[in-house]
């Protein structure tokens, strides 16, 4: 099998890849839940602690008479070393008494509060704020931007981390789908050539004994019964065609020498002159199923190459432009456009002499058959139209089983296994065989996948 | 009169074959083993050998091989029951010079007999010659009676195969394989007309024919 790139499109897909990805984002979730969890329990209890220590003060201030306040304040403020808690007095009206804290936002009274205002060099702060037995307010503040900052490393924590995950959840995804997707690559490579007609192909096998290795064996043990069923209808089919090909290619000759008898009865001679015919189209037709099941039990691709279909083209032209001629059928031929394939070209040659022959056959005097080829999308096909009576819509696909004989067929000579060996030749190349409306007539199509000449 | 090897280990289709071309007039020589059938083609004179696929002794195409090999160039008809296409080639590819497949009609086997007979003295001239038509190779004419008369590329080739073969009787498949160079059955009619198309140019107004229609087996190229 030619190596082929695996494509990130094709790896996306992949079950390792997605459940990789999915266990990723999984487990991703859940470290955002426990550093969140982390965030909420450290920020209630740094909150918790403050409101206790605001509290504590609140309770010491408020047993402060009036006058003492102011002083006592700016005590506070100098005993307070870390400068954490910051004390403020306000009048009725708000305007500032004493102390290190200004607040304009009203607060309520005896809750804590969160505010934004960073008065001179403090960061955010909760205050509560309590009446004073004379009508002021007291003011007490804590710092809090150890948990303000505790909450902007976390997200950043969450951020860096999410992010490190995500590139390493697809790297991991992608390197870890790379071997499955290779192994199915082979696994599908080998099961084209099963399909192609390669019986004695398998499918290939690593030592891990995983599922693709389950799957592969229960696969080849199906093909071995196939293989093996196919080589005995094979092996029964030619015992029969051989066996009885033997005894009436004698019985043949013996009427050739009847024939040739000088003093045969010249009566005698028509009968065996008919009897010979009638012999010449069994052997025929045993001739061309012998080659049907040559055809479809091996894969014969020994004569295979890289070949231009457009001399191949021209040469059955010239072959079957007498035969058109004599039957009266004008066989046009567009010149092929310059296109290679991989071909056995001498199978090929047979199949279009098989299609070209039974379109002569049945377009009838006067008709046209037409030979010429398309190229679109990376495909050339090779196409075979008459203007005879073509083929009812529903009788298309019989058309190519052994020994049917159309609707149409009636009184023109034939095996009813042409289209069959072309089925069979078209099969064993993977290419794609068409039979449709030629209005009138029949239109047949081969498919051929454009191989670039080398 | 040729005298020709008959290797074949079947007794039953060894008495048809040698029975058929001593009838023709031939002297000939039956071995059933391999081994014993190389050390008479080395050994003694033979114009032609039919040859088994399977044999005891030594293997057909090793056989033909040996031969090729000592340069023994003696013409080969192997005849077989391996029917396939491929095994067809892998005869031929080994030095075999035809092909036949069992079972076959005794006649056909000696027109292939006579056939690869009439190839071995096959002149060297580059101008063939029969009757009143002339075949130039080289300058790829032909002529009737002098005159020159234009032929396809198919109808020389057809031409210089029954000029090599005149007065042998050919079969519409021995005629198909050997000048188009396939080997399945296009119909009897196909080589008919190809036949009627080459007699148009080559009759003579009011003459027989130079080809003659062997009823059942073939056509004959006549010198008139």
């Amino acid at each position: 099998m030619p190596f082929e790139r695996l494509r990130l499109r094709e790896i996306r897909k992949t079950s390792t890849f997605r459940l990789t990805a999915l266990l990723g984002v999984v487990f991703a979730l859940g470290v955002a839940a426990l550093l969140g969890l982390i965030y909420a329990l450290s920020a209630h209890e740094l909150t918790a602690r403050s409101d206790r220590i605001l509290q504590r003060e609140a309770a010491r201030l408020q047993a402060v008479s009036a006058e003492a306040l102011p002083d006592r304040i700016i005590t506070e403020i100098r005993h307070n070393a870390s400068g954490l808690t910051l004390f403020g007095l306000q009048s009725h009206d708000g305007t500032h008494i004493a102390g290190n804290l200004r607040v304009s936002t009203d607060l309520g009274f005896n809750r804590p509060t969160n505010i934004r205002e960073k008065p001179g060099a403090h960061g955010p702060l909760r205050v509560l704020a309590i009446r004073a037995t004379t009508g002021e307010t007291i003011l007490i503040g804590r710092d809090i931007a150890p948990i303000v900052d505790l909450r902007h490393r976390m997200l950043a924590l969450l951020l860096a981390s999410g992010a490190a995950m995500v590139v390493l959840v697809f790297g991991v995804g992608f390197v870890l789908s790379l071997a499955p997707l290779r192994r199915v690559r082979d696994l599908q490579a080998a099961s084209r050539e099963i399909a192609g007609g390669r019986l004695d192909r398998r499918m290939p096998i690593s030592k891990r004994g995983d599922e693709l290795d389950l799957f592969a064996g229960t696969v080849n043990a199906m093909i071995e019964e196939v293989e093996r069923v196919v080589a005995q209808v094979k092996g029964v089919t030619d015992a029969i065609a051989h066996d009885l090909r033997t005894p009436l290619a004698h019985v043949r000759g013996q009427l050739q020498r009847a024939i040739t008898l000088a003093d045969t009865d010249p009566r005698i001679v028509r009968l065996a002159e008919a009897a010979t015919a009638d012999l010449d189209l069994v052997l025929e037709r045993f001739a061309a199923l012998l080659r049907i099941s040559e055809l479809e039990a091996r894969g014969r691709h020994a004569g295979f190459a890289v070949v231009p279909v457009a001399p191949m083209l021209a040469a059955a032209y010239d072959l079957y432009e007498p035969l058109a001629e004599d039957a009266g059928v004008r066989l046009n031929h567009a010149a092929a456009p310059d296109a290679t394939i991989t071909c056995d070209s001498k199978l090929l040659f047979e199949a279009v002499s098989n299609l070209l022959d039974n379109a002569i056959k049945f377009t009838g005097v006067g008709g046209d058959v037409w030979l010429s080829t398309e190229i679109d999308d990376g495909f050339v096909t090779i196409v075979v139209r008459d203007n005879g009576p073509g083929l009812a819509a529903g009788e298309r696909q019989a058309a190519l089983r052994r020994f049917y004989r159309g609707t149409e067929a009636t009184g023109i000579p034939g095996t009813g296994l042409g289209l069959s060996v072309v089925a069979a030749i078209v099969h064993l190349h993977g290419f794609d065989l068409e039979l449709g409306d030629g209005a009138p007539g029949l239109t047949v199509r081969i498919r051929c996948p454009i191989t670039p000449a080398r | 009169m040729a005298r020709i090897l008959v290797i074949e280990d079947d007794h039953d289709t060894a008495g048809e074959i040698t029975g058929t071309l001593r009838s023709h007039g031939h002297e000939v020589v039956h071995i059933t083993d391999g081994q014993r059938a190389l050390e008479h083609l080395l050994c003694e004179p033979f114009d032609l050998a039919t040859l088994d696929r399977m044999l005891p002794g030594l293997d057909g195409l090793a056989l033909v091989a040996s031969l090729r090999e000592r340069r023994l160039m003696l013409p080969v008809l192997m005849i077989s029951a391996l029917s396939d296409v491929d095994e067809r080639i892998a005869g031929l590819r080994a030095g075999g010079d035809d092909y036949l497949v069992k079972p076959f009609v005794p006649d056909e086997m000696a027109m292939r007999v006579e056939v690869l007979l009439r190839r071995r003295q096959e002149s060297t001239d580059t101008v063939l010659h029969s009757g009143g038509i002339a075949l130039d190779l080289i300058r790829r004419q032909a002529t009737v009676d002098g005159m020159p008369v234009r032929l396809l590329h198919m109808e020389f080739r057809l031409l210089e195969f029954f000029l090599r073969h005149a007065g042998d009787t050919l079969s519409r498949r021995i005629i198909f394989e050997q000048v188009w160079g396939y080997y399945f059955d296009p119909g009897a009619n196909l080589i008919n007309v190809h036949i009627a198309r080459l007699r148009k140019k080559l009759d003579r107004p009011g003459a027989a024919s130079v080809i003659t229609t062997v009823k059942g087996e073939g056509y004959r190229f006549d010198a008139v």
